[in-house]
């Protein structure tokens, strides 16, 4: 069987469309003890080549995994500072993630973010160095410290909102700072602790394998990132918030907890944040506390700001921007910072939710675009367009406004001055073959608003024209006041209206 | 530690801290805008005043020479220059941060971030012209102290407070009397509603954007009579500014006084107590104002906190 060819029309033309068998059962895996799908397929019967299709209803996945491949790929190829700089961007994103779970998810407008990652490290390095913790279980301290500073910052945040939080949160980074700082034990490091033992082992420090075995710790760490704020966002927690976030009473009206939802998340958030933490403090064997610091926070909120809030692909692009600029043209100096502010102001300034949110957006102006070309054409021709056709379920119709439009073209060419002389001096016949066609087409026309002329009652040859109504029962309506006391001459008049919608249509 | 001291201090820290925090506080409740870039308004009036200053000193010098009516003129100058610049620096912020995005979705938190990004950009831009270097303004109010019986104060002290508190008058009665003051009072307790009676918001929000960057400006250089101006100088008073507004209530202007004046007489006790001292004192900062804040979650005034969400 030979496969016709179609014109390309629509939305998506060069969409991967799969053609399974229509008679094949869809089979779709499942993850792994959960009820969730691998996939989001869509499947329908084509109307036309009636045949089933079946197509990625939501290709996110598909990039993620593209994305996160080729970084893994990439690493054992780049240079060593590249390295590093892909090592930072995988912690940044792992933390931006999670903040990202407070913010969107959560709705807890935080910005301890670093506070809790600086705790967990500081805790963990402590245990480590001054209690001879061993590293693997420095992840669990640094856990356990960032779940009690969760709890301890989640009690005030159903109480307060918003920048009133968000400011007890920058003073809650402040104090932590300070108070490092003045600790007479670290007195002498100026407030760091250093020589903390890593996953790295030492000989290995700076050196290659060091440097790929620390990348391969922080990407295992933003893959664990990313699973919970997968887990959390789209499972029943993030549910849970979704409903509260639409409509707070309406949630609470049918029973569901929102404020309990939200500190959960926010404590989730917190142990993984204090795991980051212990992570962060191991992978650069110590810990300072720069990471408490203002300018540190700002330009973490600059990428999850830039990405879009409350989505982690928002997340994880904007931490690539803004941890390339910073990190990889440092030879460039004061101008980075000025460079993150510009794209910071231009994407805020164009687009409504960050970089992540620009596709939607410009999916919403093409289609008020289109939608306003396609009612400017509509206006004009008669004739269907494709964009429009595909909307159209009966096909004939298309067609049949084709055919009008090209007839009424034709027609138009005829309307001559001498035509309608013609008409005038004798309406009922004989004709010349231009009128005739012209008439035979005014005849053929639809009865709703077809003109009739009706005999006045007050005079015998006394006529004024009407317009059907096109319903039955409904009484034609009068078009206009005038009376015709010749019928000739009404017929003339008539005319003379067809040949005037004739040319306006 | 000299009780008369840090009562001076602290009402010199109150006066700074006030005209800063009353600034951000009339740009939330009028135009319901967080700016970020009030500490960029603050380094680059400072700048400015600096600049000329710097430029007229000679001119100043053989015009009236060293005594009273040179200072008095080197001091209408730096003022004036600085408010005008902070003036100026607000018409950037109305122009980039309020027009163009007032009526689009989001725009309480895009707003903080596009100030947000003045701010990073100016101090940056800043320290690529000027250098890290700290510049000093001249003392406007002299130098010298004045001896009250057991009060003493210096000369500049006693200016900031006094000057503080002609300006904040000044402003006050402007809102109370003038048409733009009841417009700008219109838009603090019903936006939708002042829009319906015929208010432009674009109108009114020139000239509060405008009038808040010159009281920063002003603070600018009232406050480098003790400190130095450097890019980041910026950065204390708005962290201060802010967190006094907030404490007060946003949006209320007798509870940012009352927050500028509780903060400073704090810090200024905080620093002279011994075993504190002054690297303490944005930590008691923080604790005081965490304390209020989970006792009254909305500030000390908090009267805005159903008209702005």
């Amino acid at each position: 069987m030979t496969e016709k060819k179609f014109y390309e029309i629509g939305q998506r033309p060069s969409e991967v469309i799969l053609h399974p068998a229509g008679d094949a059962p869809l089979h779709r895996r499942r993850l792994p003890f959960t009820r969730r799908h691998w996939f989001k397929w869509r499947s329908r019967l084509n109307a036309k080549t009636l045949e089933q299709e079946r197509m990625l209803a939501d290709k996110r996945p598909l990039w993620w995994a593209l994305g996160l491949l080729a970084l893994a790929l990439a690493a054992p190829f780049l240079s060593n500072p590249m390295l590093t700089i892909a090592a930072i961007f995988c912690i940044f994103s792992a933390i931006n993630v999670l903040w990202t779970l407070i913010i969107g998810t959560a709705g807890i407008f935080s910005l301890a973010t670093l506070a809790i990652v600086g705790i967990g490290a500081y805790v963990s390095a402590a245990l480590n160095v001054y209690l001879g913790l061993p590293w693997p279980l420095m992840f669990v301290a640094g856990g356990l410290a960032g779940l009690v500073i969760g709890g301890f910052l989640a009690l005030p945040s159903t109480r307060l909102d918003g920048l009133y939080y968000a400011l007890l949160t920058m003073g809650f980074a402040e104090i932590c700072r300070v108070f490092v700082q003045q600790l007479k034990p670290l007195g002498p490091q100026n407030g760091s602790i250093n020589n903390v033992a890593s996953f790295i082992p030492s000989d290995w420090q700076l050196q290659r394998p060091g440097l790929l075995l620390g990348f391969a710790g922080a990407f295992v760490i933003l893959l664990l990132a990313l699973l919970t704020f997968r887990v959390v966002n789209s499972e029943r927690l993030g549910m849970l918030l979704q409903t509260a976030r639409e409509d707070e009473a309406f949630a609470e009206a049918t029973g569901i907890d929102y404020r309990r939802a939200r500190l959960h998340v926010f404590l989730i958030s917190s142990a993984g944040l204090g795991v980051i933490g212990a992570f962060y403090a191991q992978f650069y064997g110590s810990i300072s506390p720069q990471v408490f610091s203002l300018d540190q926070l700002m330009l973490l909120f600059a990428m999850i700001v830039i990405g879009g809030l409350g989505r982690s692909e928002g997340a994880v692009i904007g931490t690539a921007i803004v941890v390339l600029i910073d990190k990889g043209f440092l030879n460039l100096g004061p101008i980075r910072i000025l460079l993150v502010a510009a794209i910071m102001l231009g994407v805020t300034l164009f687009l409504h939710n960050g970089l992540a949110g620009a596709r939607e957006q410009f999916r919403g102006w093409r289609r008020r675009k289109q939608s306003e070309a396609r009612a400017r054409r509509t206006e004009k021709g008669g004739e269907v367009m494709p964009e429009e056709a595909i909307e159209i379920a009966d096909k004939q119709e298309i067609y049949y406004r084709r055919f009008q439009k090209r007839l009424r073209d034709r027609l138009k060419a005829l309307i001559t001055p001498e035509l309608i002389e013609e008409h005038r001096q004798n309406p009922l016949g004989h004709h010349s073959d231009a009128l005739s066609r012209v008439l035979n087409h005014f005849r053929r026309a639809e009865v709703a608003d077809k003109y009739a002329i009706m005999r006045q009652p007050e005079a015998f040859h006394a006529y004024k024209i009407v317009a059907f109504s096109g319903t039955r029962g409904a009484p034609p309506r009068l078009v206009d006041d005038r009376t015709y006391h010749d019928i000739n001459e009404a017929y003339h008049a008539v005319f003379l209206l067809r040949v005037n919608d004739l040319m306006e249509a | 530690m000299d009780i008369f001291v840090t009562l001076v201090h602290g009402l010199n820290l109150a006066a700074i801290y006030g005209l800063m925090a009353i600034g951000i506080s009339l740009l939330w409740s009028s135009i319901g805008m967080i700016n970020m870039a009030h500490g960029a308004t603050f380094a680059v009036s400072g700048y400015a005043a600096w600049f000329m200053a710097d430029l007229m000193k000679p001119v100043l010098l053989a015009a009236f020479g060293k005594g009273f009516v040179g200072t008095a003129a080197m001091a209408g100058i730096t003022l004036t220059t600085g408010a005008a610049m902070g003036a100026l620096f607000g018409a950037l912020i109305y122009a980039l941060a309020f027009l163009p995005i007032h009526d689009k979705p989001n725009f309480p938190v895009r707003s903080l971030i596009v100030t947000l990004a003045i701010n990073l950009a100016t101090v940056q831009l800043l320290l690529w012209y000027f250098g890290p270097k700290q510049k000093n303004l001249p003392k406007i109010f002299g130098t010298g102290k004045l001896d009250l019986g057991p009060l003493s104060a210096r000369y500049d002290q006693i200016g900031a407070i006094v000057a503080t508190a002609a300006i904040l008058g000044l402003v006050l009665t402007w809102l109370r009397v003038s048409r733009k003051g009841l417009e700008i009072r219109a838009m603090m307790q019903n936006p939708e509603g002042a829009v319906l009676s015929g208010i432009s918001v674009r109108w009114t929000a020139l000239p509060v954007t405008m009038l808040t960057g010159a009281l920063a400006g002003l603070a600018a250089v009232l406050l480098s009579q003790t400190i130095f101006v450097s890019p980041t100088s910026g950065t204390m008073p708005l962290i201060k500014g802010l967190t006094i507004a907030l404490l007060g209530g946003l949006g209320s202007v007798p509870g940012a006084v009352a927050g500028a004046v509780i903060i400073g007489f704090l810090e200024a006790i905080v620093g002279a107590v011994p075993f504190l001292g002054q690297r303490y004192v944005l930590f008691a900062t923080f604790v005081f104002i965490i304390t209020v804040l989970i006792l009254r979650p909305r500030g000390i005034g908090g009267l805005l906190d159903e008209a702005r969400k």
